[in-house]
């Protein structure tokens, strides 16, 4: 059974069919990326199956279970269990310290540790930055901060909506090493993103048009890169 | 984690909270006030209307038909009835005598001036010390009672003072006619012998009283030849406004059932306050002076009527003021809301950290406005009855609850935006 399975998603607002008949799986371990042009309806994917947004018609399997038919309550809860979120603009509480963005995530999910928060600050080399307020770390800081706390609870299925689309190129090298890290030790990855480059190294690079799925290659690029 | 992101979200929203604070200080303030002026007022405005005269005036008992009936002058009529001086202390017996503020016994007679001119010259308390049946002590006469006379020369008679024996007060107009200045002498002729007597002061009261002599009672008594007799007596007490009860009462006490006899008995109206009065001094009429009494009951009730008002209209105020100041706060904090739905967070656990940092904030400016009411109330206290305004302790908790309501009910629109925000529409910067 895949982790995730999309059958026949459409999503709709008014008229627009924001996505329109999508057929998706994804594999656990697997490396996806997920490319088009603008308006062509991946955020509204990445929506879908972060349990953050439910379509008009067709089911959402993660784990078997459909998330287009549970309560937002049910819906919070598997989110909270089940996803890490990677987001373009980081998304960090601002009066919060890197140490404590990361242990918010882990407050809502059970309890808050400091030890395992500053362990996953030292995954994305980020362990003296840990007292540091979102505002005194560059862009590229902020979304290793991002990751660290999408990671920390350990999800099934990381989702990141064009993770480096606010970076400069040293920063988003940094972060792909980190996805790279990641895939290597089995994480499940759903990526977005614009640039060719990043949505070449994934396992699988799939393409988005209109709502419709254009095309699906498989690269080995992901592999290799681990290998280098 | 929960302190550590309520007090990030103070440090980084102080300057909005402080507003809110503000905001509620201001309600609270205004509650404290007006709940402190409200209690305190019945006193107060009791107080200011006793400007208007005694409540209650008491007479004796053929007097009172004979005085009505065909309005005779004093001293006319031989048969005049009097009430005895010695009974005067047991006003201050009866079971209302805490709501007795104050009381003055007079008599009166006539004198001839050395001018030739007939003046009545009336006896009474001024400030009079009298150490009671019970064993206490009261100083009460009229320089209470008549506070609307206007001392223009010379001071109030003090009656604490030697020589007050042959002190008078004379009114304005006779004054004026007879040119008596205050600290002069004046020679009267009453009741077959000579008095010289001191002019103490000269006072304006705006009635008969102007046109009239006021001594000390010994002086008059002798006078009058009336040794130990009074021909009535002022009464002013603290009554409660008339109800039912009160008509029915008044038309007969006996037509009461016991227990409507012991809660009119036991409650301060006016007219009850009388009949104790005629139980303790003998053969006495005790009547209220009505339109005064009545409207003091009634000015009172619209007083706290108003002050009410005020008070509900100021809350509404503040939590018109606290939902636009937290929503707007909300909303600038929507992407940091959307990340904690997203993150996992539950409504109810959103809710309970923006309610938790508002409810702070209200205490502190429950705190603070509870201070500020302090001070209004003893600036209203000051400027409208001239005196502190005495806070009752009861008001805190009472402030506090409204406080809750109006912090709560103000962030309901709030908290339904909150609950309402989507993840998804405010985590993708569209
Ligand atoms: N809440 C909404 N209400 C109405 N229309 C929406 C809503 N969300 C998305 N859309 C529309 O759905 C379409 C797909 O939007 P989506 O955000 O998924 O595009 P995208 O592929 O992520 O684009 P971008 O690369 O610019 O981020 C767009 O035409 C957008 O205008
Ligand atoms: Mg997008």
């Amino acid at each position: 059974m895949s982790l995730l399975e999309l059958k026949n998603i459409t999503k709709r607002y008014g008229n627009l069919k924001a996505l329109d008949n999508v057929n998706l799986k994804v594999e656990q371990g697997e490396w996806v990326a997920i490319m088009g042009p603008s308006g062509s309806g991946k955020s509204t994917l990445m929506n879908i199956i972060g349990c953050m947004d439910k379509p008009t018609e067709g089911e959402v399997l993660l784990d078997g279970a459909d998330i287009a038919k549970v309560s937002d309550k049910e819906l919070t809860a598997i989110r909270r269990d089940k996803i890490g979120l990677v987001f373009q603009q980081f998304h960090l509480v601002n009066y919060l310290t890197a140490l404590e963005n990361v242990m918010v995530s882990q407050y809502y999910h059970s309890i808050p540790d400091e030890e395992e928060a500053l362990m996953a600050l030292e995954r994305v080399g980020l362990k003296d930055r840990a007292k540091h307020l979102p505002s005194q770390l560059s862009g590229g800081e902020q979304q290793r901060v991002c990751i660290a706390r999408a990671l920390i609870n350990h999800p099934e299925i990381i989702l990141a909506d064009e993770p480096t689309g606010n970076l400069d190129e040293a920063n988003e090298n940094i972060v792909l090493d980190i996805f790279r890290q990641l895939h290597k030790e089995g994480a499940t990855l759903v990526v977005v993103t614009h640039d060719p480059e990043v949505g070449e190294i994934a396992e699988r690079l799939i393409i988005l048009e209109h709502g419709v799925i254009k095309s699906e290659t498989k690269s080995s690029a992901a592999d290799d890169a681990v290998i280098k | 984690m929960f302190f550590r992101m309520i007090k990030g979200a103070f440090t980084r929203q102080w300057k909005k909270m402080l507003m809110i604070a503000l905001t509620i200080a201001l309600g609270a303030s205004l509650a404290t006030a007006m709940l402190n002026v409200m209690m305190d007022v019945g006193d107060k405005v009791n107080q200011e209307l006793k400007t208007y005269g005694a409540n209650i005036n008491v007479v004796p008992k053929t007097s009172s038909v004979v005085d009505n009936l065909y309005e005779v002058e004093e001293g006319e009529d031989a048969n005049t009835a009097y009430l005895l001086e010695s009974e005067l202390g047991n006003i201050k017996t009866i079971f209302w005598a805490f709501n007795i503020v104050d009381f003055a016994p007079f008599i009166s007679t006539s004198a001839e001036l050395s001018s030739g001119e007939e003046v009545k010259i009336n006896g009474t308390w001024f400030n009079h010390h009298m150490d009671l049946p019970t064993g206490e002590s009261l100083d009460t006469g009229i320089q209470n009672l008549r506070t609307w006379w206007d001392v223009t020369d010379g001071s109030w008679l003090n009656e604490q003072q030697a020589g007050s024996e042959n002190s008078v007060m004379v009114g304005s107009v006779l004054a004026e006619r007879a040119g008596i200045k205050a600290g002069d002498t004046i020679n009267v002729n009453a009741g077959g012998k000579d008095y010289s007597l001191t002019v103490a002061g000269i006072y304006s009261s705006g009635d008969d009283a102007d046109e009239q002599i006021y001594g000390i009672m010994d002086m008059v008594q002798e006078m009058a030849d009336k040794d130990g007799y009074l021909s009535n007596i002022e009464v002013s007490a603290i009554t409660t406004p008339d109800n039912e009860l009160v008509i029915k009462a008044a038309k007969d006490p006996g037509s009461l059932t016991i227990s409507q006899y012991e809660t009119w008995y036991c409650t301060a109206y006016v007219s009850s306050i009388c009949y104790q009065i005629q139980e303790v001094i003998t053969d006495s009429v005790a009547s209220p002076v009505r339109q005064v009494a009545d409207s003091e009951g009634a000015i009172l009730e619209k007083t706290e009527l108003l002050m009410l008002l005020i008070t509900v209209l100021s809350l509404v105020g503040s939590a018109l003021g606290i939902t636009n100041l937290v929503t707007a706060s909300v909303m600038e904090r929507s992407n940091e809301i959307g990340l904690l739905k997203a993150v996992g967070a539950r409504d109810s656990a959103i809710s309970g950290l923006v309610l938790t940092e508002i409810v702070i904030t209200g205490i502190f400016g429950a705190v603070i406005g509870y201070f500020a009411g302090f001070g209004f109330a003893q600036i209203i206290g000051h400027t409208v009855f001239g005196s502190a305004i005495e806070m009752k302790p009861f008001v805190i908790p009472i402030v506090a609850v409204l406080v809750v309501i109006v912090t709560l009910a103000g962030s309901i629109p709030a908290i339904r935006m909150l609950l309402r925000l989507r993840p998804a529409e405010v985590l993708h910067g569209r």
